[in-house]
Formats: structure tokens, C-alpha cells, sequence
């Protein structure tokens, strides 16, 4: 394992205008995503970035940290906290090797305050 | 429990091993474009069509709710989700929430390759005590192509409150 065994941090702030362009690219029209008044009226503090929004940048944490996007094999993780749009993300992890050409990076995507938002895992191969 | 979430528990364990079809369509480069670039990445081959290591981004698949169209009328709830995303609870008083997912993949897709997705109630857990009960369902989802086989896998989690 020659890549470093700690990730190098990932960072992304999607703005509102980031959720309705996620949003439509995936065809969700879910309110929660886009309507503060509905969101807050569901207990929420506005507008929440998509689960899968978040997934994408556990993905893109482990496609830099393996060199190709190609080399993700799997992907996992468990959403902790809602983010809403403006706030930056940032996914840190380590890496343990996990059999033959194989390695398992644990990830953690936080806020701007330290929170989790997510937990996760991947595995790549290593070429 | 309350009435509403004993309603999902009953109508999702009816539904545990029901095996449901879509058709996601094709899928275009230009689109996996835009997705990409709406979820922040910053790889040239994840972003440029053009060049010759382009790669459909692996999420957008999995992302995707639906294939090209608008919404028919009365397929989505109030909240605007697809009233049949999470098993058992079309028309009740429940707030829903994403677990988590899990996913493998198996091979990359291709630009245009025509995808079809299957989507399988698993399992229904009861969590917590009352009055803080909810419901843990999980949903397989497999997508494939008609000429190559499986892309990619998925158990995603839905929490029912």
C-alpha cells in the first residue's frame, strides 16, 4: 500500500443552487430539498442536501485517495445528521489494507462545526 | 405504535419478496455530466465527454429516482416524493428519512446503454420503544443491462417514523 494510509481531506459546499441542479439531474422532486417552508414545517431547519448528494462525496474521497474512480469497488455509509445547502462538507478517512489488492478506507464526512453528517466505508482496488 | 406506522409495518411485510421493474432508459454522458458537476467533482474523467477515459460518474446511476419524464399525475405524494419510493407508506402520516446505503459495483456503465432496476423489500425491523418507535425497511436494488449483465447492487435503509 503505497498511497498514504491517512485521506486527504475532500471538501464541498453545495449551495441551494447545487440541490436544485442535483435534484434535477437525479429527478427527485422531493420538497425537503428545495422548499424551506415545507422543510421547516417536517421539523427540519430548512432545506436538506440528498443522501446521495453526501454519497457522492464519500465516492469522490475514496476515487481521489485510489487514483481512478474506476477503482471503487464498494461504497457504504449511514447518514448521522442533516446539512443544509452553504454549509461545507469536508470527508476525512484512513486506509487498512483488506486482502489482495484490495483496501478498506473508513470515512467521516463533517460539518463546519465538527458534526457528523455521515459514516462510511469503501473499497478499492489498488490496481 | 402508532396507527399509521403499525399501517406500513402490516402493508411492508405483505410486500417482503415482491420483486418490482423500471426502466431507467438510456443513459447519456451529457447527463452524467451535470450530475457530476451538481455534486461538487472535480475529476476531468467523471466531467469531460470528450476525452477518451470518460466514465459515466458511478453514483449518478444509483442516484437517479426515475428514467427521462416528467412525473405522471398523482405519481408523486404532497411532500413531491414518488409515492412508491419507500415500500408501505403511500398515504399515511409518516415522516420518512434515508438510512444509508450500500453499494457494489460490478462493471462500469457505458454511455446509452439501456438500464433496467429491480427493487426488493428485504427486510422490516421494529426500533426503539414507544412513543419513539420507527421502522427500519431495507430495499434491495439491482441494475442491469439487457446485453451485459449486472452493474451495480444496493441495500438502501429507510427510516419511518
Amino acid at each position: 500500500m503505497s498511497a498514504p494510509a491517512e485521506l486527504p481531506p475532500v471538501r464541498y459546499t453545495p449551495d441551494q443552487a447545487a440541490l436544485q441542479r442535483f435534484g434535477a439531474s437525479t429527478r427527485n422532486p422531493h420538497r425537503i430539498h428545495y422548499d424551506a417552508g415545507f422543510a421547516r414545517a417536517q421539523g427540519l431547519a430548512g432545506p436538506v442536501v440528498m443522501a446521495q448528494l453526501h454519497g457522492c462525496l464519500l465516492f469522490r474521497a475514496a476515487a481521489e485517495w485510489a487514483g481512478d474512480p474506476g477503482r471503487v469497488v464498494s461504497l457504504g455509509w449511514r447518514n448521522r445528521a442533516p446539512s443544509g445547502p452553504g454549509a461545507e462538507l469536508t470527508v476525512s478517512g484512513h486506509a487498512t489494507p483488506a486482502g489482495p489488492g484490495l483496501v478498506r478506507l473508513d470515512l467521516l464526512e463533517t460539518g463546519p462545526d465538527g458534526a457528523a453528517h455521515c459514516v462510511g466505508y469503501a473499497v478499492v482496488r489498488t490496481g | 405504535m402508532r396507527p399509521a406506522l403499525w399501517a406500513v409495518r402490516t402493508r411492508a411485510l405483505e410486500l417482503l419478496g415482491r420483486v418490482e421493474h423500471r426502466s431507467l432508459g438510456p443513459v447519456r454522458a451529457a447527463e452524467a455530466r451535470r450530475f457530476a458537476e451538481a455534486a461538487g467533482e472535480t475529476d476531468p474523467r467523471l466531467l469531460d465527454p470528450a476525452r477518451p477515459d470518460f466514465q459515466l460518474h458511478p453514483m449518478y446511476l444509483v442516484s437517479l429516482l426515475r428514467g427521462p419524464g416528467h412525473p405522471r399525475p398523482g405519481e408523486l405524494r404532497p411532500d413531491g416524493m414518488y409515492r412508491d419510493e419507500v415500500p408501505g407508506t403511500d398515504g399515511l402520516d409518516v415522516l420518512l428519512m434515508a438510512g444509508g446505503q450500500d453499494l457494489t459495483w460490478h462493471r462500469p456503465l457505458r454511455p446509452d446503454e439501456y438500464v433496467e432496476q429491480t427493487r426488493e423489500l428485504v427486510s422490516v425491523r421494529c426500533k426503539g420503544r414507544a412513543p419513539t418507535q420507527f421502522l427500519v425497511l431495507e430495499v434491495a436494488k439491482r441494475w442491469s443491462t439487457a446485453g451485459h449483465g449486472v452493474v451495480v447492487e444496493a441495500t438502501e435503509t429507510f427510516l419511518v417514523r
